[in-house]
């Protein structure tokens, strides 16, 4: 009797531990309260990350931040401000809550940050609705085109993908294989490369999208890669996933056989070290590098690296400009007498922004149109980095 | 066919070097259920320990290897003896109570290791002289996974041995048949109960040390792995060691050569097998004979 029940038991339980284990992500750790009285500074929500998988990237962005409000004297536009830190956390419910926070009980004049895509989608009508501005400072779904008081200074998903299709189809002599993430961001990223790359006469060998997050083993789909007669492999990892994917990519012998290219992210920041000698060669999309060569982003390098002893990733050169956007609405709104509506307003006639990754400007939707670079993991003075090869183009 | 098998033999290889890390983990989680009849739902955890021991410890030397074992050895020991301990005064009380009890340590530790470790996953490096690749059949295969395949067969091998052919093992397969009937000889068999349970945890966090370059530490890697776990149990069959190494077996083959031929299908394979076997088998493939 027991022995037909209990496997039947513990499949049951092998259910629920899945389903649980979804709910468990950690949301420790509120925000630093600081009292404010009214009329006094005007009061900033930072929406990143303290706790879960994304961690990393919401330090970088607060980094970010902080270093521009440093070297203002953490003045914003001639007027004092207080920053608020609230932990997105990692799933939307727990972003949502954050973002509530700020904004009803807080009494934020505008919010920035935001990382996961997840989150952006679930808060879109909470700023909508109360008209307060966000200056979203990394997640831009390419769903989101029509928002009145959600900008972006990063980038829409599809857009590393897109910068460089049109390249890669004129570099490679063969078909080209894709292998990503199976989620939205791994979709957008390979519609956005098919986009210019189809156009521009690219053969694609096969599209194989791997279970999210559940796949740590590359081996299977590598292997299949390897045996398609593939000239160049794109993919979409970010993360974790990305360092596995790299170093299995040259356990397994792609390495050297098949090129591979990928968006920015699959060696971004932290990932990079934790890659080691296999990421060497691989080449990817972004919108900006830490060796761009400009006055404003040699100090901006300069002030980040005094500050964290890390070079700067797009992420935190991101929000760097999310406070410079700031600065200039604020400023333009008159300063102490700006309130949400006004610097929303403001926000939109901002006509270019100088950053560290180059001059931008804003697109229709609300996100920055800019150049785009191609780079290589190459070995510099002993230590992994991206170095940009050559520009490709801006969008 | 040998234009499939050349395609194909690289995943064969990898199934069979997965399939011995999921008996690692499978065999405690088995006999712990078979035998005392108690769900471990922290199983994976002693995994996580293991591989962030190797994390920690682990400096591309040899030497660090058998540091990082040593300890990992004996935080699975500690570990199974503290689970065994917390789930004794729920003898009898059904599975659902230890279920939420297991489940619970298990969630408390995930966040202490977050706390310790933070919230990446920690890709851990082999010693360095297994760090590259070889050529197997004109086929580039990882040098450590080739290493892991020999240690983790031997460790099999060992497993099997102690369970099937020693007195010590005969009593615990005994235990496993009919408790009551070893207690009546004499026998104390919550002895053989915390025994078997350290030492399946043991061998949980020696898969972890192990399993490290293969399986990287991080958060949520501890359900991953009780999933996989669950799974090769349910299709092995209870209690059985023979059933945990064909189940773990079987699923190393699913989760590569599986993936390998049906990509578009990886989701599913894992638990379409089990429900393929609960239907057909529900008392697992390879289950022992019993009254």
């Amino acid at each position: 009797m027991r022995a037909r029940r209990t496997p039947i038991l513990i499949a049951v339980a092998a259910a629920t531990a899945l389903t649980l284990s979804a709910c468990g992500g950690g949301t420790l750790g509120g925000g630093d309260e600081e009292e404010a009285g009214s009329g006094g500074p005007i009061k900033i929500g930072l929406l990143v990350p303290q706790s879960g998988v994304y961690k990393s990237l919401g330090d970088d962005m607060k980094a970010g931040f902080e270093v521009y409000l440093e070297e203002h004297d953490n003045m914003l536009g001639g007027v004092e401000v207080e920053v608020i830190l609230a932990d997105e956390g990692e799933t939307a419910d727990s972003g949502k809550a954050a973002a509530d926070k700020l904004v009803k009980q807080d009494e934020v004049t505008v919010v920035t940050g935001v990382v996961s895509s997840a989150v952006m989608n679930g808060v879109v009508d909470l700023f909508e609705t109360s008209k307060i501005p966000l200056v979203g400072s990394n997640a831009s779904p390419t769903t989101l085109t029509d928002a009145t008081y959600i900008w972006r200074t990063s980038y829409v998903n599809d857009q590393p993908g897109e910068a460089l299709g049109a390249y890669v189809a004129e570099q490679v002599d063969g078909s080209v294989y894709f292998l990503a993430a199976d989620y939205q961001a791994g979709l957008d990223e390979v519609t956005g490369f098919k986009r210019s790359f189809d156009a521009a006469g690219g053969e694609t060998a096969d599209e194989v999208y791997t279970p999210f997050p559940g796949t740590t083993n590359f081996q299977p789909f590598l292997a299949n890669a390897n045996s398609s007669g593939a000239e160049a492999l794109f993919s979409f990892y970010a993360g974790g996933a990305a360092v596995e994917f790299v170093k299995q990519y040259d356990q397994f012998g792609l390495k050297g056989q098949i090129d591979h290219y990928s968006a920015g992210f699959l060696t971004e920041g932290g990932v990079l070290d934790a890659q080691g000698e296999s990421a060497l060669g691989t080449f990817t999309a972004m919108n900006y590098n830490f060796d761009l060569e400009n006055e404003l982003n040699a100090s901006f390098v300069e002030a980040y690296e005094a500050k964290t002893g890390l070079k700067p990733t797009t992420y935190a050169m991101a929000s760097y400009d999310a406070a410079h956007v700031l600065d200039l609405a604020i400023e333009a709104a008159g300063g102490e007498d700006a309130d949400s509506e006004s610097i929303n307003t403001a926000i939109g006639e901002i006509e270019k922004v100088e950053s560290p990754r180059g001059t931008w400007t804003w697109s229709e939707i609300g996100t920055p149109v800019q150049t785009w670079y191609l780079r290589e993991v190459q070995e510099v003075d002993g230590t992994l980095a991206n170095v940009v090869i050559q520009e490709l183009g801006e969008l | 066919m040998s234009g499939w098998f050349n395609a194909h033999f690289v995943s064969m290889v990898d199934g069979v070097a997965y399939g011995l890390l999921l008996f690692t983990l499978a065999v405690g989680l088995s006999l712990v259920f078979g035998m005392m009849d108690v769900l471990n739902l922290a199983h994976g955890t002693l995994y996580l320990a293991g591989a962030y021991t190797a994390y920690a410890l682990s400096d591309g030397s040899w030497l660090g290897l058998l540091i990082a074992l040593v300890v990992g050895l004996v935080v699975g020991l500690l570990g199974g003896g503290l689970l065994a301990a917390a789930v004794a005064p729920l003898q009898g009380r059904g599975h659902l109570d230890q279920a939420a009890l297991t489940l619970g340590i298990s969630l408390i530790a995930a966040e202490v290791m977050v706390m310790l470790f933070g919230a990446e996953v920690l890709p851990t490096a082999p010693p360095s002289a297994l760090s590259g690749s070889v050529s197997v059949l004109g086929h580039t295969y990882p040098v450590y996974r080739l290493a892991f395949i020999g240690i983790a067969t031997l460790l099999a091998a060992l497993v099997y041995l102690a369970f099937e052919r020693s007195s010590v093992g005969a009593l615990v397969r005994a235990t496993v048949a009919d408790r009551d009937m070893v207690r009546t000889m004499g026998v104390d068999t919550r002895k053989v109960l915390f025994g078997v349970f350290g030492f399946g945890a043991a061998l949980a966090a020696v898969g972890g040390v192990l399993g490290a370059p293969i399986i990287a530490p991080g958060p949520g890697i501890d359900e991953r792995v009780l999933v996989l776990s669950l799974v090769v149990v349910v299709i092995g069959g209870l209690g059985s060691v023979r059933g945990a190494l064909l189940g773990a077996l079987l699923i190393g083959q699913v989760q590569t050569l599986g993936v390998a031929l049906v990509p578009s299908y990886a989701p599913f394979l894992l638990f379409g097998a089990m429900l393929l076997v609960l239907a057909l088998r529900p008392q697992g493939l390879f289950a022992p004979g019993r009254a």
